[in-house]
């Protein structure tokens, strides 16, 4: 039954989960993990018990899963609470795809709702019930370690902070514990050391306890009875200790590998607000949902020192169109962004404009989950905050990699650019780096809108120009109505029908719209999210709800950087505390330098508290997420791609499958390496081929090809062999193992015969002056047909193992890893020594220098 | 006198083959059901080696050694030892000859082709010594005059095993100029049966002839110098003799001379083969017969009744075999 080694691989699970800690918010799961492996164990357990076949073992532990899921999430609806049904089965279908949803929505760490709980119970269970399989029925420990291995790269693939050092301690000593024990019960598997009296110092032989649970640590006498094990374990445990030691400082030592370009921001921070998410899209898909919420509730209070009316506190700036939406490049986070209270330099592009510093003070409400982007108003330039906050300088988007802004206060100071409408027409050109960056846009943009930008502003000469008769057409000649009812844009053609057809949306639309329209004239343009300012509750203190939330564009002109425009209509039947900037007016009006204008409807203040107001704008990580709300947030998830999960089981498939692939690109590079019969190889490769020169001599250099091809056949009917588990002695010379080889096999004629060949081949091709010249093909046909002999002598799970789990693969890694590590050992000798010589001369130097009293 | 089929000097090894095929029948004729002890025989006269035949008296070992030499055309000379046999019985003594007033030499049996001397651990250390000159030098020191043997040379000697009554062991120094010990166990029972059927009418001995010569011995032995040994045979060599120097049970491990040896028997056994390298099959085939005599192993060893038949058989199935590399 193992009992040992089932409760080991128990711990190793464990020990593996206690890295899923980033993914959930609390700590149920972990009880519920537990749950799933002792039920998993004990399914196992009873399986081994009956000394069933593997593969039922496998069911027997899925029994155990499934009945403690039921019995945990589904026992009103199972018979005696115990028994699944398939109302049972209906439910705990029903609950995984809530987690699904969820898991999807929410951005790690995701809430513990009962559909989550589900999930991690069950894919804990399994990565228990593979790690038992593996390493207790199948006596297979190594390999358990790829279902652990996957399991902890999940959250080290969904969060870019990645799994603390601890987590990865305890994960790597659980399996290096299991390691051990199955090594120890192998060891023991021996049976008791037999001294010979040369060694001994008077062990008796017999009579010695069978004390199976002894350990090497045990006492005297347990330890005079298995010595060696004891004193194996105890090297054992040194090398597992300094292994994870050495692992865990070593990156320390060296520049991380930042692996965000594979699972990083690029994929978009999703309805939790966070900016790993697992799955969510972009920041734009909670919008909706924030904008239709029934309570409007508070999102955060701000005090500012602003002589007028304060600007949008932005989360983020969308900087890149793929076509259907708008997201933003990857981050590439380093430590060296944190903004540790300094003076950030001044925003891309700023010039010689007026500016003003205005200081804001922001309370973030205390149910706020998930926000890790700080809404901050343009150009922040210094920010105090607790924990770990970095900027992103280009797009001044100040975020974290594990807080949340939650129930935080914190003082940002910045630099609001104040231009005019005759500066911003005064700039003109771009440099090629801003200008490549946003203005890039896919090929799938519509003619017809390319035909429109262009149409609505013709005649206009500068950008700024362009931008103002652009903001206008939205605003008001474009004929646009604003309304929240419309679903949001989802593809390319869904913009397009909004700006040629439907004219209806809300700010979302806007502002990817005129982002992109201005893309298309050429003007450097992104999509910010945000807050409006939102409504002033006493002098200088403004409150925002999460109805102003919003989106609107940004344009980069030169001179002046990025400056906000308002193409959302404003007031009473538009996005109500949005306020249009006075430069985006178009220059007809009297435009003043500074203050802004509220176009169509003043009194933001009144329209913001209303429920039934015209909506405000999107807003993220605002309180729990609810399942219940992810009716829209499902359809949203459409449009997103699973990273996390599809990138998961990627490597998962992925790292099953490498051994196999491993094992054909090794027969294939052997045969690749045979060169044609009849040719020559230059360079007299045969000599170097073997150990200690023990190839042919060179001299027989005609020979050299035929020497290659019966190394490969020899080199492939080894690894056959092993891969069909047949013993394979380094001791025994070609002929010896060829005769073994069919005692086992009791070959065919024909079979034996090509046995024969290839042993006979390699024989000569070893320690004849002049290799045998049977053909390459020959050879291998031979090689062929002596593998079909090895598959048909072994059983069909063997056979299949072979196929998709080939020992020799394993077996030549392992090898090539001692060798690295003997490598490295003399490498460390070498060092060691010449450090000790370095030390000494510089001591004797020393020495010499002294007054000559010594 | 020699038979006319061996008119052509053999030559090569596939004359070789043939010579020594001729040899190996004629000696099964006489010995049989010991074709394993036959070949390693061979190996060794090709190998211009000594043989130490050791067993139980009867199982026939002098047969074996008899019949080889009667197979050969060449001058062949019996020694019985036995406790009172002095040094110059071996290897012959200066006689004062009156008429010439000089000193004569008169060689002894060792100057022949092929010296049998039967059970030899009965003689006395000084005289059992007295052969080690001979074997390794080739040639006899007599009053400060050297005499060279003939070639070839093989001493064929028997011996009881050592628990034996009446026995001397071999010193090491002895055993060690000994390519090969070779032990002829019981024969099976059709064997035997066979044997009562023709040893009952008269000795097959009497009726073998002989099938080459000396001078064919010697270019076999010519053949057998060249074949090749891959260098790494000759490392797994090393290797083994190598670990019997580190075996924790043996107190003395293989000489060089030992290693010598190995490689000398290892091209004529594969010469034998009919082939023309050698392969680490004909080390691991002999390395039993051709270091095991040498090895002492330890007290403790002793005690174990682990004899140092064991110890080479384990290292064959411990060592690897060299082979090129993945």
């Amino acid at each position: 039954m193992r009992i040992r080694l089932t409760v080991m691989a128990g711990l190793a699970t464990l020990a593996g989960a206690v890295g899923l800690y980033p993914l959930f918010a609390g700590r149920a799961w972990f009880w519920a993990g537990l749950g799933a492996v002792l039920s998993v164990a004990a399914g196992g357990l009873v399986a081994r018990r009956f000394r069933v076949p593997a593969a039922l073992n496998a069911v027997a532990g899925l029994l155990a899963l499934l009945l403690y899921l039921t019995v945990v999430h589904a026992s009103g609806e199972a018979l005696l609470g115990v028994v699944p049904t398939a109302g049972s089965l209906q439910r705990l279908a029903t609950l995984a795809g809530e987690g699904w949803d969820a898991a999807n929505n929410y951005a790690a760490p995701v809430p513990l709702v009962p559909g989550i709980m589900l999930l991690a119970a069950a894919g804990i269970g399994l990565v228990a019930l593979l790690v038992d399989l593996l390493a207790v029925r199948l006596r297979r420990t190594a390999p358990a370690g790829l279902p652990l291995l996957a399991m902890y790269s999940v959250p080290a693939a969904v969060r870019e902070d990645s799994v603390s050092w601890a987590a990865f301690a305890v994960g790597a000593l659980g399996f290096l514990a299991l390691l051990m024990t199955d090594a120890r019960e192998q060891v023991g598997g021996w049976g008791r050391v037999v001294f010979t009296p040369r060694w001994s110092d008077g062990v008796p032989l017999a009579g010695a306890a069978e004390e199976d649970g002894t350990d090497g640590a045990g006492g005297s006498g347990g330890r005079r009875e298995r010595p060696d094990v004891g004193a194996l374990a105890a090297s054992g445990r040194r090398i597992g200790m300094a292994a994870v030691a050495v692992a865990v400082l070593l990156p320390m030592a060296i520049p991380g590998v930042q692996p965000r370009g594979l699972f990083g921001l690029g994929g978009g921070g999703g309805g939790g607000g966070g900016s790993q998410t697992v799955t969510t899209p972009d920041p734009l898909v909670s919008l909706k949902r924030e904008l239709t919420r029934p309570d409007d509730a508070v999102v955060l209070t701000y005090r500012t020192d602003a002589r007028e009316r304060p600007d949008y506190l932005r989360l983020y700036a969308l900087d890149r169109f793929d076509g259907d939406r708008w997201s933003y490049y990857s981050l590439q986070s380093t430590a060296k962004d944190r903004l540790t209270d300094r003076e950030l330099p001044p925003p891309p592009g700023l010039g010689p404009v007026r500016t003003q510093r205005v200081t804001t003070r922001v309370k973030v409400s205390r149910q706020v989950r998930n926000m890790t982007f700080l809404p901050v108003p343009y150009a922040p330039a210094r920010v105090s905050i607790k924990g770990d906050w970095r900027v992103d300088e280009a797009s001044r988007m100040v975020y974290s990699l594990r807080d949340s802004a939650g129930g935080r206060s914190y003082t940002v100071t910045s630099l609001q650019a104040m231009p005019t409408a005759q500066q911003l027409a005064a700039g003109v050109g771009y440099p090629v780096d801003v200008l490549r960056r946003y203005t890039a846009l896919p090929r799938t943009v519509p003619p017809e809108v390319t035909k429109l930008a262009h149409d609505i502003t013709s005649g206009a000469l500068s950008a700024h120009r362009k931008a103002v008769l652009l903001q206008r057409w939205f605003t008001r000649d474009g004929g646009f109505t604003y309304d929240l009812s419309a679903p949001p844009p989802q593809r390319g053609n869904d913009l397009t029908g909004f700006l040629l057809r439907d004219k209806r949306g809300y700010c979302e639309q806007f502002a990817a719209a005129m982002a992109l329209m201005a893309r298309v004239l050429n003007i450097p343009a992104r999509v910010a999210m945000g807050y409006t300012p939102g409504t002033q509750t006493s002098p200088g203190v403004w409150t925002v709800r999460s109805r102003d939330a919003h989106a609107w564009p940004e344009l980069y002109f030169e001179g002046t950087g990025w400056v906000r425009f308002e193409p959302t209509p404003a007031g009473a039947a538009g996005q109500g505390t949005a306020v249009t900037p006075p430069y985006s007016e178009p220059a007809s009006d009297p435009v003043t330098s500074r203050g802004e204008q509220t176009p169509s409807a003043p009194t933001p203040s009144a329209s913001s508290s209303a429920s039934a107001g015209p909506g405000t704008a999107a807003q993220r990580g605002l309180d729990q997420p609810d399942p219940g709300t992810g009716a829209d947030g499902a359809e949203e998830e459409d449009g997103g791609v699973p990273t996390g999960w599809i990138a998961g089981t990627v490597l998962v498939l992925a790292l099953l499958a490498a051994p196999m692939v491993a094992r054909v690109l090794t027969r294939r590079r052997r045969w690749a390496a045979v060169p044609p019969p009849g040719s020559q190889v230059a360079g007299g490769r045969g000599d170097g081929d073997g150990p200690g020169g023990d190839g042919p001599s060179p001299a027989s250099a005609g020979g050299t090809g035929a020497a290659h091809a019966a190394h490969a056949a020899w080199r492939e009917m080894r690894s056959d062999a092993l891969d069909h588990g047949l013993a394979w002695r380094s001791s025994d010379t070609p002929r010896a193992t060829v005769r073994q080889l069919a005692q086992v096999l009791e070959p065919d004629a024909e079979t034996a015969q090509a046995l024969g060949r290839i042993a006979r081949a390699e024989e000569m091709a070893r320690y004849s002056p002049v290799p045998a010249d049977a053909p390459p093909e020959a050879l291998r046909a031979d090689v062929r047909r002596v593998r079909e002999a090895f598959a048909a002598s072994v059983s069909r799970p063997a056979r299949l193992r072979a196929r998709l789990l080939p020992p020799s693969t394993v077996a030549s890694t392992r090898s090539a890893t001692r060798e690295a590590l003997h490598e490295a050992a003399v490498r460390v000798a070498a060092v060691t020594g010449r450090a000790r010589q370095v030390r000494e001369r510089v001591a004797e130097r020393v020495r010499d220098r002294l007054p000559g009293g010594r | 006198m020699a038979v006319g089929t061996h008119g052509g000097r053999a030559s090569g090894l596939d004359g070789l083959a043939q010579v020594a095929n001729k040899i190996r029948d004629a000696v099964e004729s006489v010995v049989e059901g010991k074709p394993h002890a036959v070949r390693l025989a061979l190996t060794v006269l090709l190998s211009e080696g000594h043989l130490l035949i050791e067993d139980v008296p009867g199982v026939g070992k002098t047969m074996l050694a008899k019949a080889l030499a009667r197979s050969i055309d060449c001058s062949v000379r019996r020694v019985q030892f036995t406790p009172d046999l002095l040094p110059s019985d071996i290897t012959g003594v200066s006689a004062y000859n009156q008429e010439l007033r000089e000193f004569e030499f008169k060689p002894g049996p060792v100057f022949a082709n092929l010296l049998v001397g039967d059970e030899i651990n009965r003689a006395s250390p000084k005289t059992q010594s007295a052969l080690l000159e001979c074997m390794e030098e080739r040639q006899v020191t007599v009053d400060g005059t050297s005499y060279r043997l003939e070639r070839p040379f093989m001493v064929v000697a028997t011996q009881n095993p050592v628990e034996m009554e009446g026995t001397y062991p071999l010193p090491e120094a002895q055993r060690d100029r000994f390519t090969a010990r070779i032990s002829m166990g019981y024969p099976d029972p059709a064997a035997e049966l066979e044997m009562l059927d023709v040893h009952g009418r008269s000795s097959p001995l009497d009726r073998l002839a002989p099938v080459a010569d000396a001078a064919d011995v010697r270019a076999l032995v010519e053949v057998v110098r060249d074949q090749h040994v891959a260098p790494a045979v000759r490392q797994y060599v090393i290797d083994l003799v190598t670990a019997t120097r580190n075996h924790p049970e043996l107190r003395l491990g293989a000489s060089p001379r030992a290693t010598l040896h190995l490689v000398r028997a290892a091209r004529a056994y594969a010469a034998l083969d009919d082939r023309d390298y050698v392969l680490p099959d004909d080390v691991q085939d002999l390395a039993v017969p051709v270091l095991a005599h040498r090895l002492l192993p330890t007290a403790e060893a002793q005690v174990e009744r682990r004899r140092p038949e064991h110890v080479v058989t384990e290292l064959v199935h411990r060592l690897p075999v060299p082979s090129p590399r993945q």
